[in-house]
């Protein structure tokens, strides 16, 4: 059965040619880009851009597979961000022990929630999520124990170590990322020809026809949502060693919620390079473009282009650039 | 044996009775059609027993066991299948994952879950169109794909809501013919919703009528065909307007 199950995760084999080889570029891309390219700034946003990938590749799960607007990836992300700062600084406990208590605090809290949100179906769920996000980032701006507005920074290290992952090179960071996102699509891989993958489907089609095939909605559902928020919680941990600093307007933002969805959406919700597509449109573009209109005093203008793509996009193929790619190979 | 029985069935929505005090019985391996005019409250006895609505007053037993108020997902793990007037399903999907979907309610193993969906394609002779995704298929497959997903749950109590509504007369003919074919296979027992009496006459063996959300008649085929309550409530109408027409000529 294990092996099963890593087989399917391993096996590309019912994709076309085509995706497989971009796969494979894009495996080869990620992986030689520290050596080709040497600028700091375009490192960062290559670090960016594999962390968005995890976060939209969770996102997927219960946004695109789901059909769930979930608005609350902040929250997920901010809670594991937090217990992992909050551990290392206080206890001085390595990173590697306090990530799997950060993803579990996330998943925890995705577990809660799901559970009593999912009785919500459609717009009223993605209020309440928006709403329990609000109210935890007020939460977490007002606690003193945990800094505050003022947010935790990490102690900085004589020497590059491991065990509390700081290193003096960006190199470092990202290959660790890299190997998040390739756990995440390898998971990914699975999860769409999986049992829950297929039920998951059936929920977004027609809730009351997946109901009468035997399928928990509600349960499903929050097994879906519990991922997302691991996906979440490890993206966290890692911003918050990337970083050194974390506080509750970088991470638990509801922009950052915001900015997950719309990129998934952006590249193709329920598709699997959907999330992918999305991030390497959207995350050069937005840290590029900002800095370049930022640094001539023209703020607000990128968040106009978004609203546009958006825009042109939902008007054209609600499912995204993935969607336009499939409608286009089923006419041929 | 007696496989469902409902008791004494109540069901109110906002002070229009859409079922009052309804019992049935269902023998294991029988074909029971269930027939009314519009708004007799059919589709509501469906819901009630498959667990859309929990019914304000009544039983319903399921092989001896008490299901009244079970949600949907646990009838049909009980056993009760059932198919929808308009089984709007997942275009993104192929034919072929429409009906793994349903045999994954019985195993998690994706291998075994497509052996068995495309073992129940045969049954229904769709092994062609395993491949095609619902959008692109014509409305009498996608209701033997509807068939086939509610095969695919193994029940032993299959729940069909008009299942000939919006085919051609081969077409439901071939779905007569099909339906009998999976009952006599499998020995599984089958309540049809039908709103058309020519389609529901010849297969069942037993029929109910209901009417403004009562049972008005129970008996077989032919008996109901002429039963008086029954021409009143559903050829009444027709045969009245018949008369005006008539009349005003």
């Amino acid at each position: 059965m294990q092996i099963r199950t890593l087989k399917d995760a391993l096996s590309f084999g019912d994709l076309p040619a085509v995706e497989r080889i971009g796969f494979i570029l894009f495996i080869t891309f990620c992986f030689i880009f520290p050596w080709i390219i040497k600028g700091g700034f375009a490192q960062a946003v290559m670090i960016q851009f594999l962390i968005f990938c995890l976060y939209g590749l969770g996102w997927n799960l219960i946004g695109g597979y789901g059909g769930q607007v979930a608005l609350g990836q902040a929250k997920n992300v901010g809670m594991s961000a937090y217990t992992v700062a909050l551990l290392m600084v206080r206890w001085n406990i390595p990173f590697w022990v306090c990530t799997p208590l950060g993803v579990i605090v996330a998943t925890i809290e995705s577990f809660v929630l799901g559970y009593f949100l999912f009785r919500l179906r459609g717009h009223y769920f993605a209020i309440a999520t928006i709403a329990v996000s609000l109210v935890w980032q007020q939460l977490f701006i007002n606690w003193n124990f945990i800094g505050g507005a003022r947010g935790i920074e990490l102690p900085l290290r004589e020497t590059p170590n491991f065990i509390y992952m700081q290193f003096d090179s960006p190199v470092y960071y990202h290959y660790f990322a890299f190997v998040l996102v390739m756990i995440a699509i390898l998971y990914m891989n699975w999860f769409r020809k999986s049992r829950l993958g297929y039920q998951l489907r059936a929920i977004t089609a027609n809730e009351d026809v997946a109901e009468s095939l035997g399928i928990n909605a509600h349960w499903v559902k929050v097994k879906a949502y519990c991922i997302t928020g691991i996906f979440a919680g490890m993206g966290g941990a890692f911003y918050t060693v990337y970083y050194s600093y974390i506080d509750p307007f970088s991470v638990m933002h509801l922009e950052l919620s915001i900015m997950i969805a719309l990129m998934t959406m952006i590249g193709g919700a329920g598709s699997m390079w959907g999330p992918i597509i999305g991030a390497m449109i959207l995350i050069p573009l937005d840290r590029y473009l900002g800095a370049w209109l930022g640094g001539r005093g023209i703020l607000g203008v990128d968040f106009m282009i978004y609203a546009l793509m958006v825009m042109i996009i939902s008007a054209y193929e609600p499912r995204g650039i993935w969607g336009i790619i499939e409608k286009a190979r089923r006419k041929r | 044996m007696v496989l469902l029985e409902v008791t004494d069935l109540t069901k109110d929505f906002g002070g229009v009775a859409a079922n009052s005090h309804i019992s049935l019985d269902i023998e294991k391996g029988e074909i029971i059609g269930l027939i009314g005019p519009n708004g007799a409250g059919k589709t509501t006895l469906f819901n009630c027993i498959v667990g859309y609505h929990r019914p304000d007053q009544g039983k319903i037993r399921f092989k001896d066991k008490n299901i009244t108020g079970f949600k949907p997902f646990k009838t049909n793990r009980e056993g009760i299948g059932r198919t929808f007037q308009i089984m709007s399903i997942s275009g993104d999907l192929t034919v072929l994952e429409n009906v793994m979907i349903g045999s994954f309610c019985r195993t998690s193993d994706r291998r075994i879950a497509r052996e068995e969906a495309s073992e129940i394609l045969n049954v229904v002779e769709l092994e062609k169109d395993a491949e095609a995704y619902m959008t692109e298929l014509p409305i009498a497959t996608q209701k033997r794909v509807g068939l086939a997903m509610a095969l695919a749950t193994r029940p032993e109590l299959l729940m069909l809501d008009e299942v000939a509504s919006g085919l051609n007369p081969k077409e439901t003919e071939e779905m007569v013919a099909l339906l009998q074919r999976i009952h006599k296979a499998k020995g599984l027992t089958v309540f049809v919703i039908e709103h058309v009496m020519e389609v529901v006459m010849p297969i069942s063996q037993r029929i109910i009528v209901l009417d403004g959300g009562q049972k008005i008649a129970e008996g077989k085929p032919r008996d109901i065909a002429s039963d008086e309550r029954v021409i009143k409530a559903y050829l009444g109408e027709k045969y009245a307007k018949g008369r005006k027409n008539r009349g005003s000529i």
